[in-house]
């Protein structure tokens, strides 16, 4: 009897000390692996920090990490290990919205939330519209909708350009982006002189550039990652024509910035993070313990990096505030979260509510210019 | 002047198709087999190249000694690996998928033990276009003059060795008929051995030499070799020269269509072009209809 007792004791004990497990997938193999891997070591050191101060309920944090590669159906499946089998209390990733979009029917059926840490393109408050009050997406990251309309915004009414080209990727993410950007521009009474796209992969733009000089653009408004983004900003160079190129926030990426060179210059992008514009103390030491922990300086994707460091704080403050691992109790924490949170990407005062699980909004974000090898903060 | 720069960008770019198709048809010459490693072959070269050129920071010839090596000895590892075995099993096909699965592996290795990144490399003549014409002229890259330079140079060596000396007869008549050609005492294995190593070595520099238009990547190898596939069997896969022609073909006909129709269908024409010619005239463009004896 007494042994009973005992066991039944040392059981619970344990079952209290068990890690909580977190689900973080995301692309880190393949094109869009700066990205992911920026993403996944900001997560790791969130955790690290995190468990090092004592966890979550008492309990240390263990991040279930998985590689999707960047393909839509990775993505489901890995949802679906996630939940069936890891039993993860929370999903933070991932970076390309055609994976994202291809998995986020699992979080909602299964009542757990998932943190969208940097697909810009993927259904957060469109899902309103399916699950009605039980829609278990969030995103922290400056979705394409805000993207898009600070795009235009920058180009028509900061700079006056009012014949603008658009060049984007022919992938979901691009081609979402082309869509938002063309309403944007409608609402400015602006008609793009020429819309086109290109492959990822591809490396010469000329085809594209010469039809877009051709139509008189005075402005390069472009959607994609950084290896076709530069492309685009080399085949500038080849054909001797320069416009300001604006576009997302993957001009940001090293991939861009590093293949472009100096034809990146004056590149202009949305950004809710920037390494070299870093000011506050939270910000500052971040950056400082990134640069030790994955001796990487500058880090590769700082948006990706930033966005996934905030992400699991937030998740970790909402299953602090629930006293639970249960999704429905983890998501009503997240819609009212008591405490606002320092982040790296700015102060979240509640972030999120019933209505909106978009932490980001436009007063996050600024555009951030490339210049010299690096994404600079705007000019006062 | 601006049909002119897409012209001179199919160019350079089908002149790169050309060099790796040529490569298949130097294996296929000899052994009626194709490398289908190829491409990942030229990722190889660009990546070796990479390292040895812009992060080991040798000079320009020393990293092209390098991916020479390494391509050679790797035509030899998949000859021996891949190809030998399955042709001492007496199997049909096996070397299909064995030459893709080392392709397969090469570009995983690449991805694990390198990067999953993609890399600027530099030019050794430089990354400035030449601008010919005045200012609304015409961008040419240092880089391809080299391409096409380099590329019609070995396809000329090549076929001049291989109708002048005793080598390149050997490796003729092993093309022509194995049998008979170990009756006269050539060693038809060192032949294909040999042929491979070339094959590999020419797709290895191929890859050097787009590196610096492209970006290098784990990856940069899988659609050009399938592309060169094409273009191999458009000129004819017997044909040495013929491989020129159906680079040129593939190359100028993305670029035409990419500006002239849409971006969205570039590879369309080319490989229609290839769907038909197979209906029309299966040998390719240049190659000479097999007659099959029963």
């Amino acid at each position: 009897m007494l042994g009973f007792a005992a066991a039944v004791l040392w059981i619970a004990t344990s079952a209290g000390g068990e890690p909580i497990k977190i689900g973080v997938y995301g692309p880190y193999t393949g094109g869009s692996a700066g990205m992911g891997v920026s993403m996944r070591n900001g997560v790791r050191l969130a955790a690290d920090e995190i468990n090092a101060s004592g966890g979550v309920l008492g309990r240390k944090i263990e991040l279930v990490e998985r590689d999707d590669e960047a393909k839509n159906e990775r993505g489901g499946q890995i949802m679906q290990e996630f939940l069936e089998k890891e039993h993860v209390v929370a999903v933070l990733g991932p970076i390309n919205t055609g994976v994202a979009d291809a998995a986020l029917r699992y979080p909602n059926e299964k009542k757990v939330p998932e943190l969208i840490n940097v697909s810009a393109g993927a259904k957060v408050n469109e899902l309103f519209d399916v699950y009605g009050k039980e829609n278990y997406v969030f995103r922290i990251a400056a979705g394409d909708l805000i993207q898009s309309e600070m795009i235009v915004s920058e180009a028509v009414q900061t700079r006056k350009l009012r014949k603008p080209a658009l060049l984007c990727d022919d992938t979901n993410y691009g081609q979402n982006g082309r869509a938002k950007m063309e309403k944007a521009l409608e609402k400015h009474g602006v008609k793009p002189v020429y819309v086109g796209k290109f492959k990822i992969k591809d490396t010469d733009m000329t085809a594209q550039l010469q039809e877009a000089r051709g139509a008189g653009a005075d402005v390069l408004l472009v959607y994609g990652i950084g290896p076709e983004l530069a492309a685009v900003a080399n085949s500038m160079e080849r054909l001797g024509w320069r416009v300001p190129m604006i576009g997302s926030w993957t001009l940001s990426m090293s991939a861009f910035i590093n293949n472009a060179g100096a034809n990146g210059n004056g590149a202009t992008m949305p950004q809710t993070f920037i390494e070299s514009g870093a000011s506050t103390p939270k910000q500052l030491a971040f950056l400082e313990a990134y640069w030790k922990r994955f001796n990487e300086k500058p880090i590769a994707v700082a948006v990706a990096a930033a966005q996934g460091y905030d992400s699991l704080y937030l998740i970790a403050m909402a299953i602090e505030q629930a006293g639970s691992t249960e999704g429905p109790k983890i998501k009503a924490a997240l819609e009212n979260l008591l405490k606002s949170y320092e982040g790296v990407t700015g102060r979240y005062v509640k972030p999120f509510s019933p209505t909106d699980h978009e932490a980001v909004k436009q007063a996050n974000v600024m555009m951030g210019v490339v210049k010299g090898g690096m994404v600079t903060p705007p000019q006062k | 002047m601006q049909t002119l720069q897409l012209l001179w960008a199919g160019i350079a770019q089908g002149m790169i198709y050309a060099l790796v198709a040529f490569g298949y048809n130097i294996t296929f010459a000899t052994s009626k087999i194709l490398n289908f490693s190829l491409g990942n072959v030229l990722m190889l070269g660009g990546v070796v190249g990479f390292i040895l050129y812009m992060t080991r920071g040798v000079p320009f010839a020393a990293a092209l000694a390098g991916v020479i090596a390494v391509g050679a000895v790797g035509g030899v590892l998949v000859q021996k690996l891949a190809v030998e075995p399955s042709l001492r099993k007496k199997s049909q096909h096996a070397w299909i998928l064995a030459t893709l699965a080392i392709g397969i592996v090469l570009r995983n290795g690449a991805e694990v033990f390198w990067s999953t990144d993609d890399f600027k490399m530099r030019s050794p003549l430089g990354d400035v276009p030449l601008r010919i014409g005045g200012a609304g002229g015409i961008g040419i890259y240092p880089q391809e003059i080299l391409i096409i330079l380099v590329s019609l140079a070995i396809v000329l060596a090549v076929e001049t060795l291989k109708a002048r000396t005793l080598l390149g007869k050997a490796v003729q008549a092993v093309s022509e008929d194995k049998e008979t050609a170990s009756l006269m005492g050539i060693d038809q294995t060192r032949v294909i051995l040999i042929s491979f190593s070339l094959s590999a070595a020419i797709a290895a520099v191929g890859g050097l030499l787009v590196a610096p238009v492209t970006l290098v990547s784990a990856t940069m190898g899988t659609v050009l070799g399938v592309k060169a596939y094409s273009a191999s069997i458009i000129g004819g896969l017997e044909s040495g020269y013929g491989t020129i022609a159906g680079g040129l073909i593939i190359g100028l006909s993305e670029s035409l269509t990419a500006r002239f129709v849409s971006t969205g269908y570039k590879d369309i024409p080319g490989f229609l072009f290839l769907i038909v010619l197979l209906l029309v005239k299966p040998a390719g463009l240049f190659g000479r209809q097999a007659v099959r004896k029963v």
